[in-house]
């Protein structure tokens, strides 16, 4: 772990670019004395030095097998990008997905097997060494009991461990800490079928989520986002123009906080809030009611609005209000999961959502069964535990893990067992808490490294290739198993079987097509298959959970957006991407309602101890309105005690309040009752949130729909922004004089006009689009200490404003990504002393990175304040500040220049991009058409809310949404003349406040 | 106008003694006796790029072949060098030591490690394609010197920002920053 | 203003001794307050060691506060320059005899502060080893400074100020070195031989040097208006609310003369007492400084005013915002001890027990200094902190280590110059003073207008 790769081998990996992205600081001309230019050995006919390839593969960062192209530089992996062939992501990509590639080059990779000496400490060990001793093993072990977990495996991969375990009479078990058992239970109850359905956000004319986070971590969020942009994103043209949007649970999550309305019930009641819903539908025919929906009025007649406002908290008159509005729509969608999913009592309420689709007729329509999703057939919490209780009891004798970490998301009850267990083989390409735990590690192949494949979904088989060689003595566990199994070939011959089996005519034609496509599409979706009530819908409905005891909290843990279920932890992107909602970042937290907080004499930062029935951890307070005031919430993902340098030691382990006892239906429960206790200790948590109030500054507008119903085009309705009329007279004199200015050398004749279009009601604040930028622009991250003095890089930042009722109550918030505006007009420009900020002849507002000498005047004047200096070298070998530890400096970005310490830094609309297409396009004798560029936060995006292009050109998608009615610009009173133009958001309710 | 800024700028000395000849008569590289008085760095074969390019005539394309596609013009891989020299085993005593070094690197594996002479700081871009697509395929000499006449290859420009610009200036092309700084 | 009359008793002849034993051995006291101007010094440099090395982020500096300590101790440093140009120059054309005793400290002061001032935008900028792209110089780039950045214009103004005042100040001491040039002997006399030029106090020498002297001063005056408010307009010229006003360029000047009095009035006390020059530093003298204090205190203290009434008239909300946190944000203890200093503590000044009472002019004078500095301080590092436009990007700065040792070093530059220059050279204009005095053998001691 200690020794870094070999700069020889570093080099040639490096192929003919010398140092790579080569920093500022190799400043000087001809050649540093130690610069080597070492050939390839034979030109890989895939590649040309200087220009990019592109390989087609799957994300494995989560199970929803989002499609994703490499972008490949002299055998280097330095970008992903959402392959536009799948149909799950269309081409686009969440942060977790962006920060796969610094999986691949993390510097705490394991680089060769380790095994487990007498001492008990690691020791490295050669492949061959590994092998005699596992078979030995396995050898031993058989008929004693041999298990092999897993991640969620849908996959060959999966396949072969299956045939391989039973032919050793083992088995396999596959977890997920975050499990779906409640969302198959509930279906069960109701439908009598334990599959997922797929969700159909992109028709739904009304959202109603009862816990489900489905834009952050549920299920598939990148489909779902990109889905439920365009359902609920106004749009003029649309007859609904947009979906409202509701959203029921205790705390506001990244999805709760896109909602147009929050109803935070009582945590644990949403099912009976769904219920009575229902029984409103039904009893007032609201709906066209299924026949044999006469078979719930037992049910629901138990749960009139009336009988259950006092146990949910919600309103009689609110309930009615949401069920008539649900049904009225005609096209209403609830949908359960997340935090309602992880209650004792989860799988009745996701039953009774259940039952409210169907009473709506939503079942069939946007509801569909028939695509069963992968990650929901992983074995059930109950399977696990009965593992651990086997393992307990000595009755496993050898133990493989692969793709989970069980130790860290069950803490004690794990750890504990896994000591009774005769031997342990770990497949982690880190050294995460279980893999320290074992005898022998055989660190694997990084997902960009090894052949695979995945099935997310029937009709979907994403294809996993290889496509960089290997960083380090890691083996492929494919190739392990079949070795162990005593099976001829490599893994890619037996994945290449598997499909040979699927298609029998013209295979290596179908190969072909899926290695350049990322794996084989059905072209049509999956058959939906119809499904009626349960025999029996007795179990549904069960009472709520009792009322609060004592002194204890209801304290509810939940996945951290980015993070995870900690997978994410050690990855520094991950870790200095502020969290969506929180805004706080490398720590982890402890939602707190003012009122509680003001009962406990709290303040952000302050300690509590939170002591549940199985554990006690310490998290800081983060107080919000944005959390009912009888709930603490806490998020996962911090608190290793290993997996690398940056997890480890940081801020606590949430699961460690969480008890491992199997509920009712075989799931695991993510609420607990715990005693809070103020600690007395403080911490300056890292939060880069500013004022969570707009303060009318004009930053981002809000729209009623109604009002921007009524908008037409040319309609300028937020004119008042723009210059007052007593100096429009003397701005535009003033234009003109520019103009005239700006019409010699180099700014002679036609130029493009780069612009940028932000629609507010697409964005949801999920920040692919930053993570996206740390990587196209090779931004350093500047780690915890650093950013507590707001030290950190982002180019772009997403300001999160809350919307709140007349109560002050927030319902929702509105994101708006805050970078370069690229002003027409721009205050930065006259100020630079040396001209490194200027304006180039196609608009943009340059930053000579090489010219700048660091006054940081420039930043003064910047209204947006989006100009970051780089306080230290970032980039400097061992330096106490290094950002980019080998071989983590392999994903820099060679077309971006690595910025030395003491230089000013900003968006460039990714400069390096438009010249790229510039050059590609004279190459072929013609000019840059709309659609070449796209920045790196428009590729990501997964709610499609940015689009790049030439504002001079007037058939240009940008060009038009820059005269939308909506269309504004930030701080325009200034006359800066940004070149992003925010289309406003639009919210349900009339009359729209934001602080 | 290439070669006019090529013979403002190289020294007779540079061509040894010999003015650069058009490409249509034949040229014969000298024989080098005393290596050592040779200018620019030793490199770890001595490849001689006056009897590849300028005696064989073989176009720099054929061995940096990315360069009109591509930023980054490329090294030959040690395989394009051992697909002549499979055949090609030299003449003079001298130039079989030299060619064995390519065929005992292709044997052990073992691409040479050449010393870098033309280094660009890291921010500054270098399109080849586009200049190559202006000037024409012979224009690599602008900046890299009459290489068809070197035994053993050094820098001649300066490479600074100013020969750069002076350059551009004199073909009126843009002298906008973000262009080569980004 | 009231001319200061100077005691009956003085004869050129003691003004000589009485100056040049100024000159005599250096005592104890002496070296102590050199070794401390130099430790602090030592500080400095050190500090500025590490910032090269490691780079700027060991100063406070957060984002968006971009500029902070570093900036306000230039501003603070220029500001004290001032008065040493008024008094020698302005004053020289008013023809009014008091400054005579006291302008060569203040001259010598103003050159010592811009030569302060001056070090400070190399060391805050990120790559120091680049400032000299600052200056247009022709290179095979076809680069140049841009003409319309107003930190451009900062360094030909600062640029400018340093010639002409250190020029001023020489010349000045012609006659005075060569004055003690005859009382001198080793080699302070070879010093005082090569820098008093020769003089020998022949009637066309005199004919000649107070013509220059009068023409120096004539170009030095509108200096003493232009420079600081080209440093105002580093701040004016930007639309940071707090910076952007029409009122910077006096409002800075008033300032900066009131901040440099008010440090003339600190080192002229201790050195009238050290060398024991009451005679002819007198408590007149004092006073008179002491108005223009009052005067240059109330026009800043009226500029404070001004400044709020646009922010709340404007209607601009930007602006109500910035002086709204200014006052009552986190910083307030800065803005009020701003207010205080500058604000109320001038308006002592109106009754002549304090303005006649060296100790509670050296006092008031001390936080003359602070309030200065503080302003400057508010000024900058708090119109960034709030960050009124964008309500998302605010930040509490906080000073560190790096910052303070700047500081200390700049202060340890400062007063190292200055003792080192009272000890080598006559503090108080011999010959100026000699003007002033009743000619030898006339009965009443009149004084010339």
């Amino acid at each position: 772990m200690t020794d870094s790769i070999d700069r020889r081998r570093f080099l040639k990996v490096l192929g003919v670019t010398g140092a790579g992205a080569a920093a500022l600081s190799s400043c000087g001309i001809g050649p540093e004395p130690t610069e080597k230019l070492i050939p390839y050995l034979i030109q890989p006919e895939d590649q040309i030095p200087g220009t990019a390839t592109y390989y087609a593969t799957t994300c494995r960062e989560c199970a929803a097998g989002c499609g994703v192209q490499v972008r490949v530089r002299e055998g280097r992996a330095v970008k992903l990008e959402g392959n536009p062939d799948s149909p799950i992501n269309r081409g686009r990509l969440c942060a977790r997905g962006q920060a796969a590639i610094q999986g691949l080059y993390n510097p705490d990779r394991l680089t060769r097997p380790m095994v487990r000496n007498a001492t008990g400490t690691f020791e490295a060990i050669d492949w061959d060494g590994a092998m005699q001793r596992l078979s030995a093993k396995v050898a031993a072990a058989r008929g004693k009991g041999i298990v092999f977990l897993t991640g969620a495996e849908q996959s060959s991969f999966g396949d072969l461990v299956d045939e391989w375990t039973a032919q050793v009479g083992g088995r396999r078990l596959s977890y997920e800490p975050f499990g779906f058992e409640a969302l198959r239970a509930g279906n069960r109850m109701a439908f009598g079928t334990a599959a997922l359905p797929t969700y159909d956000f992109a028709n739904a004319k009304y959202l109603l989520s009862f816990g489900a986070d489905f834009l952050d971590t549920w299920l598939s969020p990148v489909e779902f986002q990109n889905g439920f942009s365009r359902s609920h994103a106004f749009d003029a043209g649309r007859p609904a123009s947009m979906a409202k949007f509701v959203y029921v649970g205790p705390r506001l999550s990244l999805t709760g906080m896109n909602a147009d309305e929050w109803i935070a019930a009582r945590a644990g009641t949403e099912g009976t809030l769904a219920l009575a819903m229902a029984q409103v539908i039904v009893s007032q025919r609201l709906a066209k009611v299924p026949a044999d929906a006469s078979r719930l009025a037992g049910l629901l007649a138990r749960h009139t609005p009336r009988a259950v406002a006092e146990v949910t908290g919600v309103e009689q008159a609110a309930i009615v209000r949401l069920a008539t509005e649900f049904a009225n729509s005609k096209g209403g969608l609830a949908i359960a999961g997340g935090m309602a999913a992880q209650y004792p009592n989860g799988a009745e309420i996701v039953a009774a959502v259940n039952i409210l689709n169907y009473a709506a007729g939503a079942v069939g329509s946007l509801v569909k069964f028939g695509a069963d999703l992968a990650i929901g057939r992983t074995n059930t919490f109950a399977d696990l535990a009965s593992l651990i209780s086997d393992m307990a009891a000595g009755k496993v004798a050898l133990l493989f893990v692969y793709g989970a970490n069980p130790a860290y998301s069950l803490p004690g009850a794990f750890p504990q067992a896994l000591g009774k267990v005769g031997y342990k083989v770990s497949f982690s390409s880190y050294m995460d808490e279980t893999a320290a735990a074992c005898d022998l590690i055989l660190p694997d192949h990084h997902p960009l490294e090894q052949w695979g494949d995945s099935r997310p979904r029937a009709g979907v088989i994403a294809l996993q290739q290889p496509v960089v060689q290997p960083v380090f003595d890691t083996r492929h566990t494919g190739d392990v198993v079949l070795r162990l199994a005593g099976r001829p070939g490599t893994f890619q011959d037996y994945v290449q079987s598997k499909w040979r089996a699927r298609q029998k005519t013209n295979f290596d034609q179908q190969w072909m097509d899926a290695l350049a496509r990322g794996g084989v599409y059905a072209e049509s979706p999956p058959a939906t298959r119809a499904v009626r009530l349960a025999a029996s819908l007795d179990s549904i409905g069960a009472a709520a959970p009792a009322a609060s005891a004592a002194q204890d909290q209801e304290v509810i843990v939940f996945p951290h957006p980015v993070l995870h279920d900690g997978r994410g932890a050690n990855k520094p992107w991950l870790q200095e991407l502020p969290d969506p909602v929180s805004k706080i970042a490398w720590h982890s937290w402890v939602e707190v309602h003012p009122d509680t907080a003001a009962k406990w004499g709290l303040a952000t930062g302050d300690f509590l101890l939170l002591k549940s029935p199985f554990g006690a951890q310490k998290f800081p307070a983060w107080i919000t309105r944005s959390v009912r005031p009888d709930v603490l919430a806490v998020p996962t993902g911090q608190g290793h005690s290993a997996y690398g340098r940056y997890a480890q030691d940081r801020s606590a382990n949430a699961f460690e309040l969480l008890g491992t006892q199997v509920n009712s239906y075989g799931g695991r429960t993510f609420a607990v009752r715990a005693s809070a206790t103020k600690t007395g200790e403080h911490r300056k948590i890292v939060t880069t949130e500013g004022s969570p109030r707009e303060r009318g500054r004009g930053t981002v507008e809000v729209l009623g729909l109604a009002r921007a119903k009524g908008l037409h085009a040319g309609d300028h309705p937020f004119h008042y922004e723009e210059t007052p009329e007593y100096a429009s007279g003397a701005v535009e004199w003033w234009g003109e004089r520019q103009h005239e200015k700006a019409s010699i050398g180099n700014y002679q004749g036609d130029h493009p006009r780069w612009g940028l279009a932000i629609d507010l009601s697409k964005c949801t604040g999920c920040a692919a689009c930053v993570t996206a930028c740390y990587a196209e622009n090779n931004l350093a991250t500047v780690g915890e200490q650093l950013m507590q003095r707001g030290r950190e890089m982002s180019w772009m930042r997403l300001e999160r404003y809350w919307l709140t009722d007349e109560k002050g109550e927030p319902q929702g918030a509105v994101n708006s990504p805050m970078l370069c505006q690229q002003c027409g007009n721009a205050p930065c420009e006259p100020v630079c002393p040396v001209f490194a900020a200027y304006h180039t002849p196609d608009g943009l507002n340059g930053q000579v990175y090489n010219r700048c000498v660091g006054t940081r005047y420039c930043s003064n004047n910047c209204p947006y304040k989006v100009r970051y200096f780089n306080w230290f070298n970032y980039a400097e070998r061992g330096g106490e500040w290094e950002a980019w530890p080998e071989p983590l400096s392999m994903l820099l970005n060679p077309d971006v220049t690595v910025r030395e310490k003491g230089v000013m830094e900003k968006c460039t609309f990714c400069v390096q991009r438009i010249r790229g297409a510039q050059n590609q396009a004279r190459l072929q004798d013609r000019n840059v058409r709309d659609g070449d560029i796209m920045t790196a936060c428009q590729q990501t995006c997964p709610s499609e809310a940015i689009v790049f292009g030439d504002l001079n050109d007037r058939h240009s998608r940008v060009y038009e949404l820059a005269g939308n009615p909506r269309g504004y610009h930030v701080l325009a009173g200034l006359n800066t003349k940004p070149a992003i133009t925010y289309l406003a958001r639009v919210v349900a309710q009339e009359t729209p406040s934001h602080g | 106008m290439v070669l006019w800024i090529l013979a403002s700028l190289l020294p007779p000395a540079v061509v040894f003694g010999q003015q650069a000849q058009p490409a249509s008569q034949r040229y014969r590289a000298p024989v080098v006796n005393d290596t050592g008085s040779l200018k620019g760095p030793r490199q770890p074969i001595f490849f001689r790029h006056d009897i590849h390019a300028g005696q064989d005539q073989i176009p720099c394309m054929y061995c940096h072949s990315s360069a009109a596609v591509s930023s980054e013009p490329g090294l030959p891989s040690l395989q394009t060098c051992f697909g002549c020299h499979q055949v090609v085993g030299g003449s003079t005593p001298s130039h079989q030591a030299e060619i064995k070094k390519v065929r005992d690197a292709w044997r052990d594996k073992k691409p040479p490690e050449w010393v870098r002479i033309h280094a660009l700081p890291g921010f500054a871009r270098f399109p080849h394609m586009r200049h190559i697509k202006a000037l024409g395929a012979q224009s690599c000499t602008t900046c890299h010197g009459d290489v068809q006449h070197m035994p053993q290859v050094y820098q001649v420009t300066t490479l600074r920002m100013g020969w750069c610009v002076r350059c551009h200036v004199e073909h009126k092309v843009t002298r906008d920053c973000s262009v080569c700084h980004y | 203003m009231a001319e200061a009359r100077t005691s009956t008793r003085l004869t050129y002849d003691y003004v000589t001794r009485t100056i040049a034993r100024t000159l005599g051995a250096p005592t104890r006291g002496y070296f102590l307050l050199l070794g401390a101007a130099v430790g602090l010094l030592g500080i400095g440099i050190i500090t500025l060691l590490f910032l090269l090395r490691y780079g700027l982020g060991l100063a406070g500096y957060s984002h968006p506060v971009y500029w902070a300590v570093f900036i306000t101790c230039f501003v603070f440093w220029v500001g004290i320059a001032h008065s040493g140009t008024l008094i020698s120059a302005i004053l020289f054309l008013f023809r009014s005899g008091w400054r005579t005793a006291v302008y060569r400290t203040a001259e010598a002061m103003t050159v010592f502060a811009v030569m302060t001032a001056g070090l400070f935008p190399l060391i805050h900028i990120g790559r120091q080893w680049y400032f000299y792209w600052l200056i247009p110089y022709p290179n095979e780039r076809g680069l140049w400074p841009n003409f319309k950045s107003p930190l451009i214009w900062d360094e030909f103004a600062i640029g400018t100020y340093f010639t002409v005042s250190t020029v001023f100040l020489i010349m000045g001491l012609i006659p005075d070195i060569a004055a003690v040039r005859d009382l001198a002997t080793g080699w302070r006399r070879k010093l005082y031989g090569i820098t008093s030029l020769g003089w020998t106090g022949a009637n066309e020498q005199w004919r000649h040097y107070t013509r220059g002297y009068l023409y120096l001063a004539a170009l030095a005056t509108p200096l003493v208006l232009s420079v600081h408010s080209v440093v105002s307009w580093d701040f004016a010229m930007a639309l940071v609310p707090g910076w952007h006003a029409t009122l910077f360029a006096p409002y800075f000047v008033a300032g900066a003369i009131y901040s440099g009095v008010g440090l003339v009035i600190t080192l002229l006390v201790p050195i009238r007492r050290l060398f024991h020059l009451e005679e002819i530093i007198t408590v007149d003298h004092f006073e008179n400084l002491a108005k223009l204090c009052l005067l240059t205190g109330s026009i800043v203290s009226f500029s404070y005013l001004t400044e709020n009434f646009v922010a709340w008239f404007s209607g601009n909300a930007a602006e109500r915002a910035a002086f709204w946190y200014r006052a009552f944000g986190p910083y307030w203890w800065a803005s009020w001890t701003m207010n205080i200093c500058n604000g109320l503590l001038p308006w002592l000044l109106w009754s002549k027990k304090v303005r006649t009472n060296i100790t509670a002019l050296f006092v008031i004078s001390i936080f003359v200094n602070i309030g200065m500095w503080f302003e400057r301080y508010v000024i900058i590092v708090v119109s960034l902190a709030g960050e009124p436009f964008e309500p998302w990007a605010n930040a509490v700065y906080n000073p560190t280590w790096a910052d303070w040792g700047i500081m200390a070093g700049s202060f340890g530059w400062f007063f190292m110059w200055f003792l080192l220059f009272v000890k080598n050279f006559p503090a108080v204009s011999i010959s100026e003073v000699k003007e002033v005095l009743p000619p030898p053998r006339s009965k009443a001691a009149k004084v010339r207008a």
